[in-house]
């Protein structure tokens, strides 16, 4: 296919750790090898990270000098991010921008905007959201009018798509029976993936104790509840069993406590937050990997400890049940009673021998890889840039069809943007634009690489 | 691709030769509920519930109008002192018997005579405060302009019944006593000693407080008990309060007996069928991404 500049755009990228900011430098850097030119834009982070950055193997990153309120998202406020959008997309000549993520509000401007000057869309949601409380109202009705002009979307698993089609009400009339709402074609699941060489299994220790390892950020919404129940009655049935506890949050106290009072601090190790970078090195001292998880979009760490080799056993929640073949992983209900049988029978598995790591890594490295994600995003990439773009009116169209009242409001929104477009077309010149003439040249790198090497010797 | 999609399978981690925009008919959204705990409810039911806000307007209303009247010199104050202590005696005696009822069928815990006497020790006390207080209370709001005193009650008046607990249970689920019943009661008391503040006499101010303090602070916790106690006595007392807030009203203006008819009406029968036709409108979404409710123990 022919050679594409992107723009991938969030609130969500490095320096910041993450599931989200890793998908986006994973996708970015194997679409570069591609021979794709991609860049990134993000917000600025403290304490000096603003301007251009790159990073290996040559990403550019622009960090717009934004600051976030809260959990590193943006304020939404629809027009203060064009004049930046608008001259870094015109003078890197981007074709097609890919924003991520349901809360990134950078990303949501940046699909707003980019119509205005040619340039197709693509989204990416990551994240599981229910359709009760007063947030998840708010966030669904700001993406439902996001993605009413958005040229399609990817979702990171089966179930994420389901949800998201709600959130998004990405349904429109079927194109043979007209009065029946089918869902968009233009609704996609690529999986996240993940380098299965940083995840070998290590050489176990001889030991008697059989380690579960847990890694997750201690908070409600992970479970850690069932963990709290659970831990106990496991270290009282089995006693060559203990836990490795990597993370940190507001359940922390509530661990601590049970660990005093059942007595288990030689049992139950608690590591505190950890670095990616060491979460093989945890990984590693254990067999049983446990999540507990209330919700969870795709569960990478899932993944992650799956290939490090460890069995894995989870909470039947969200896309987890997606991510694995029966056979690696057991399912738990969310009920203290159902995991507890679940791990049992996960000790007694592992003990008996049955589970071999080395056969699980390889088993993975076949399941998941970026080069596949980035080669399913680029047919994506090729069916958005083929289809032909929608007109100013027929966006106004669809904007309105989002209510009696979102509909105007939105549709204001939309051409204001086009006002300021227009404003900042005349104040600032296409032609005074610094263009960026020269790209980052892989050739030339190793030419004068070689050079210096004859020189040398 | 495949264009039968027989052998689909919800999974990721294998690559099933369908296109990733691919739908199956059958199994997408196959796990979405709508409405799973869906509860129509029953007029009746809802009438019996709405009594209790009921009630609590009409007490508001039977206040303001011993308001007016005293004002308006045609009621005595001690007539209205005297109806006050006398409705505090029934109703104390009613919430004995009543709790103590309730609590031996649950606990077994008793109301002794002690704890009668430390009642009667800090009503007294109350009632010599209000009555030092209510020279200062009569005088309190003298700089301000009349128009100002209406405005600031009915805000206050428009708070309590906003906020003010209408649940059988008067806690929360961690057993303690809900933040917005606190400040209903307290936006009750001051509107009705911002209200006394215009009174002429000490002896109508301090009976106006001490009325006040009957119908805000101590009926709600009657209220409650005969709620979860008896359906019949209930319904009664609702019936007798709504009564007597519009006959109290026919003595102020034909406007005021109106605007309490139709707000009790309105209240008790409208309001209720007006909520059983929003129910068809309800459509709440359920599924695999919700937040799991965690089983513990």
């Amino acid at each position: 296919m022919e050679k594409l500049a992107i723009a991938m755009i969030s609130d969500f990228f490095h320096p910041n750790v993450g599931g989200v900011e890793n998908h986006i430098y994973m996708l970015s850097t194997e679409l570069i090898r591609r021979g794709h030119k991609v860049i990134v834009i993000t917000h600025a982070h403290k304490p000096d990270r603003v301007g251009i950055r790159w990073l290996l193997p040559s990403l550019k990153v622009y960090y717009i000098p934004f600051i976030p309120i809260a959990s590193s998202a943006t304020l939404p406020n629809f027009f203060t991010s064009l004049p930046y959008l608008r001259t870094i997309l015109l003078r890197e000549h981007i074709r097609l921008i890919h924003a991520h993520a349901s809360l990134s509000s950078i990303g949501h401007e940046g699909i707003l905007h980019s119509h205005l000057m040619g340039i197709r869309t693509v989204f990416t949601d990551h994240s599981l959201f229910g359709f009760e409380d007063a947030a998840s109202i708010l966030t669904n009705k700001l993406l439902v009018a996001t993605l009413k002009n958005v040229d399609a979307v990817i979702c990171v698993s089966h179930t994420g798509r389901e949800n998201t089609v709600l959130r998004g009400q990405l349904f429109e009339k079927d194109q043979n029976d007209p009065t029946k709402l089918s869902v968009r074609r233009s609704v996609y699941v690529i999986p996240n993936a993940l380098v299965a060489e940083q995840f070998k299994p290590r050489p176990p220790e001889p030991s008697e104790f059989i380690t579960i390892v847990v890694i997750s950020r201690l908070a409600y919404r992970k479970g850690i509840d069932l963990l709290v129940a659970t831990a106990p009655r496991i270290c009282a049935a089995f006693p060559n069993v203990r836990f490795v506890v990597g993370g940190d949050g507001p359940k922390l106290i509530d661990l601590l406590q049970m660990r005093e009072k059942y007595f288990l601090q030689d049992r139950v190790e608690l590591l505190g937050a950890i670095r990616h970078s060491d979460v093989l090195s945890v990984l590693s001292r254990g067999t049983i990997f446990m999540n507990t998880s209330l919700t969870e979009s795709f569960g990478i760490a899932i993944l992650e400890a799956a290939c490090a080799g460890l069995y894995v056993v989870s909470t039947r929640v969200g896309g987890v049940p997606e991510i694995l073949p029966q056979d690696m992983i057991s399912f738990a209900e969310p009920d203290a009673d159902d995991v507890y049988r679940a791990i049992s029978e996960a000790i007694t598995l592992v003990a008996a021998g049955k589970h071999d790591p080395m056969k699980a890594h390889e088993r993975l490295k076949t399941f998941y890889d970026w080069r596949l994600v980035a080669a399913r995003t680029e047919k994506v990439y090729t069916a958005v840039v083929q289809s032909p773009q929608m007109g100013l009116v027929e966006r106004i169209q669809r904007t309105m069809d989002l209510g009696p009242c979102v509909g105007p409001i939105y549709t204001i929104i939309l051409l204001v943007d086009c006002i300021f477009f227009l404003v900042l077309e005349w104040f600032y010149p296409r032609e005074d634009l610094d263009y960026v003439e020269h790209h980052w040249d892989d050739g030339a790198l190793t030419q004068l690489q070689s050079l210096s090497y004859s020189r040398e010797s | 691709m495949k264009p039968d999609g027989g052998n689909w399978e919800k999974i990721l981690w294998k690559n099933q030769g369908f296109e990733d925009n691919y739908i199956h008919p059958q199994f997408f959204l196959e796990s979405l509920r709508k409405n799973p705990n869906f509860k129509p409810y029953t007029y009746s039911s809802l009438v019996l519930l709405t009594c209790a806000i009921t009630q609590h307007i009409s007490s508001i209303f039977i206040f303001l109008g011993i308001f007016f009247r005293l004002r308006a010199g045609v009621l005595h104050p001690r007539g209205i002192l005297w109806f006050s202590m006398g409705a505090f005696c029934v109703g104390y005696v009613c919430w004995s018997l009543l709790s103590s009822r309730q609590s031996s069928n649950f606990r077994g815990r008793k109301i002794t005579s002690e704890q009668h006497l430390k009642t009667l020790k800090s009503s007294i006390l109350v009632f010599l405060a209000l009555i030092s207080l209510s020279p200062v209370l009569r005088t309190l709001t003298a700089a301000t302009s009349s128009d100002s005193i209406w405005a600031l009650s009915a805000v206050l008046f428009t708070l309590n019944v906003l906020l003010a607990d209408y649940s059988v249970m008067p806690t929360n689920e961690h057993g303690q006593v809900r933040l917005s019943s606190v400040l209903s009661m307290n936006a009750a008391i001051s509107g009705s000693v911002v209200l006394a503040s215009r009174l002429s006499t000490d002896m109508a101010v301090f009976a106006l407080a001490i009325c006040s303090v009957v119908t805000f602070a101590f009926f709600p916790l009657l209220r409650r008990l005969i709620q979860g106690t008896c359906t019949s006595a209930w319904v009664a007392l609702t019936l007798l309060l709504g009564a007597s807030a519009v006959w109290v009203a026919t003595y102020i203006s034909d406007t005021f007996t109106y605007l309490c008819v139709s707000t009790l009406m309105v209240v008790t029968f409208v309001a209720p069928a007006m909520l059983m036709w929003a129910q068809k409108f309800k459509n709440e979404i359920r599924g695999p991404w919700d937040v799991a409710v965690p089983i513990v123990g």
